[in-house]
């Protein structure tokens, strides 16, 4: 925002130059006068190439300076000449411009090119491209690549420079990764020319240690130019014959240095290097130990245990079987002796009422006995009466067949002086005759017998 | 089991690397958790185990104990110095 002319305060005393001027004014007047500059054609290397919405920009460099470019799209898209990449040698023409800036925006020069063409490969890229294409084709790409990687290195040799932001960088990641074992520097030079040979000495020392199981090699960003210790062919042919695994970090992500194709990992940041050389995250690799020692003693009861219980199980299964026999036998039992007592007492109930019917027929019974009694003894006074009367006549009648028989017993006859003659054989003898021809008889008297014989 | 010819009882006298040590852990617990190792070789593959598990612990407990910076001529003297201490 512009308030009009500002108000001019007063110089500083003792000074003789002029002014002061408005710094708006004065950055108008640097740009008129840096536009008068002749204008002319440069040649270098192209670095950052950024295309923005009504600009493009770069950087063209050498090895003793650079510029920073600028160039309306609109003539940069009708070149034909496309994004430049890194290292790109072109010729660029225009002269020097200047924006001046605002209250609001940065001032800035630039060389505003108006013609651009390329002018082959860069140098340093040509000769990178080459000496790619030699070690890939020897196969000196492969060898670190097929180290085997420790997952838990217990030393790790680090060369970097001494001062440089990497060796924190390190540092951190091998924090991050909860790894505390032991680090080993091998520091060098990183960016001039002693430092390729440098940094080749400290990897080869690094290797000759035993201990060491890894190596970093570790540096920030920087040009091509600052980088290319590490497109350092000899220090390339060592990497790869290190018996050690070399994990490189050079440059940022879009640079891509020799040694990042030598080495077994190549990593955008130092830090990412230092993770890379240590795979296992140390903190949740003992948790997952201790959880895992956790799952084998849990593994190893329980085997036991379920056995145990299953052992424990099938050893009760007779017991519960006579248990269940034996509950059963019990409620049988009980049923029995309910259904007993049932039958007891419905029996019990039965015979009652059977008694009661007898007892109810006897008392019927015993009316009807004492009916009979009654018509018995009624029976018995008549026929004792009746006996009675027809044994007084018996009675009579005896008396009087006694008298009868009396009167014809012989016995009665003799004892009135009559005897009776029998032979010996005890026949009467009834005729005169039949006692001449006997030569004994007996003659019995009504008080004995008198033996006789027949004299002749 | 014999469906399961990968798993095997693994002699363990010789020291086994950390990478070894877990990835022989990981088919270990694998297997028991299938369920489908008898008796015997669960209660052998839990010994291995609890070996195995000694491994690791002795491996993560050598980078846990704090870290420990030497510089490469630091180190080169302590291991010329062995053999004349030995």
């Amino acid at each position: 925002m512009t308030d009009g002319a500002p108000l001019r305060p007063e110089g500083i005393p003792g000074l003789e130059l002029t002014g002061p001027h408005p710094v708006g004014r004065y950055a108008g007047a640097l740009r008129d006068k840096l536009r008068m500059f002749a204008r002319v054609q440069v040649f270098g290397e192209v670095f950052g190439f950024k295309v923005g919405g009504a600009r493009v920009w770069f950087e063209l460099r050498d090895a003793d300076g650079a510029l920073p470019c600028g160039m309306w799209r609109r003539e940069w898209e009708a070149s034909g000449i496309g994004v430049l990449p890194d290292g790109c040698q072109v010729v660029a023409a225009g002269g020097c411009d200047f924006y001046p800036g605002s209250r609001s925006a940065s001032p800035g020069f630039s060389f505003a090119v108006t013609e651009l063409r390329r002018a082959g490969e860069g140098d340093l890229l040509a000769q990178l491209e080459r000496l790619r294409r030699t070690l890939a084709a020897e196969g000196l790409f492969e060898p670190q690549k097929r180290l085997p990687r420790p997952a838990l290195p217990r030393t790790i040799g680090v060369v970097t420079g001494e001062h440089g932001k990497a060796r924190g960088d390190v540092l951190a990641g091998l924090r991050r990764r909860g790894w505390a074992g032991r680090v080993v520097w091998a520091f060098a030079p990183v960016q001039d020319r002693h430092a390729a040979p440098r940094i080749a000495r400290a990897l080869q020392d690094l290797a000759a240690c035993p201990e060491v199981e890894v190596v970093v090699v570790a540096r920030g960003g920087g040009s091509l130019a600052d980088l290319f210790a590490f497109c350092d062919e000899t220090l390339c042919r060592t990497v790869a014959m290190l018996r050690v695994p070399v994990v490189a970090s050079v440059g940022h992500h879009t640079d891509r240095t020799l040694i990042d194709d030598v080495a077994a990992m190549s990593c955008s940041t130092p830090t990412h290097a230092a993770e890379a050389a240590v795979p296992v995250d140390c903190a949740a690799a003992r948790d997952e130990l201790h959880a895992r020692a956790g799952r084998l003693q849990t593994h190893g009861r329980r085997a036991i245990v379920t056995r145990a219980r299953h052992l424990a199980a099938l050893s009760r299964a007779p017991a519960d079987h006579v248990a269940r026999h034996r509950a059963r036998l019990h409620q049988q039992l009980r049923e029995l002796r309910a259904s007993a007592r049932r039958g007891l007492t419905e029996e019990n109930a039965a015979i009652g009422r059977r008694a009661l019917v007898l007892s109810r027929k006897a008392a019927a019974t015993g009316v009807s006995v004492q009916r009979e009694q009654v018509r018995a003894r009624a029976f018995a006074a008549t026929v004792h009466s009746a006996a009675e009367g027809g044994l007084a006549r018996r009675r009579t009648d005896l008396q009087r067949l006694l008298s009868t028989l009396d009167a014809h017993d012989p016995q009665r006859t003799l004892e009135r002086g009559y005897a009776r003659v029998e032979d010996p054989a005890g026949d009467s003898v009834t005729s005169a005759e039949e006692a001449r021809r006997l030569d004994a008889m007996v003659l019995r008297l009504h008080d004995g017998a008198v033996h006789v014989r027949h004299l002749r | 089991m014999s469906d399961e010819p990968d798993i095997k009882i693994t002699d363990n006298t010789a020291l086994p690397s950390y990478e070894e040590a877990c990835g022989r852990l990981e088919t270990i617990i694998r297997r028991l958790d299938s369920g489908e190792a008898g008796l015997r070789e669960t209660l052998e593959l839990c010994q291995e185990g609890r070996h195995l598990v000694e491994v690791c612990a002795v491996e993560l407990d050598a980078v846990g104990r704090g870290l420990e910076e030497l510089r490469l001529d630091e180190l080169v003297a302590r291991l010329e110095a062995r053999p004349q201490a030995e």
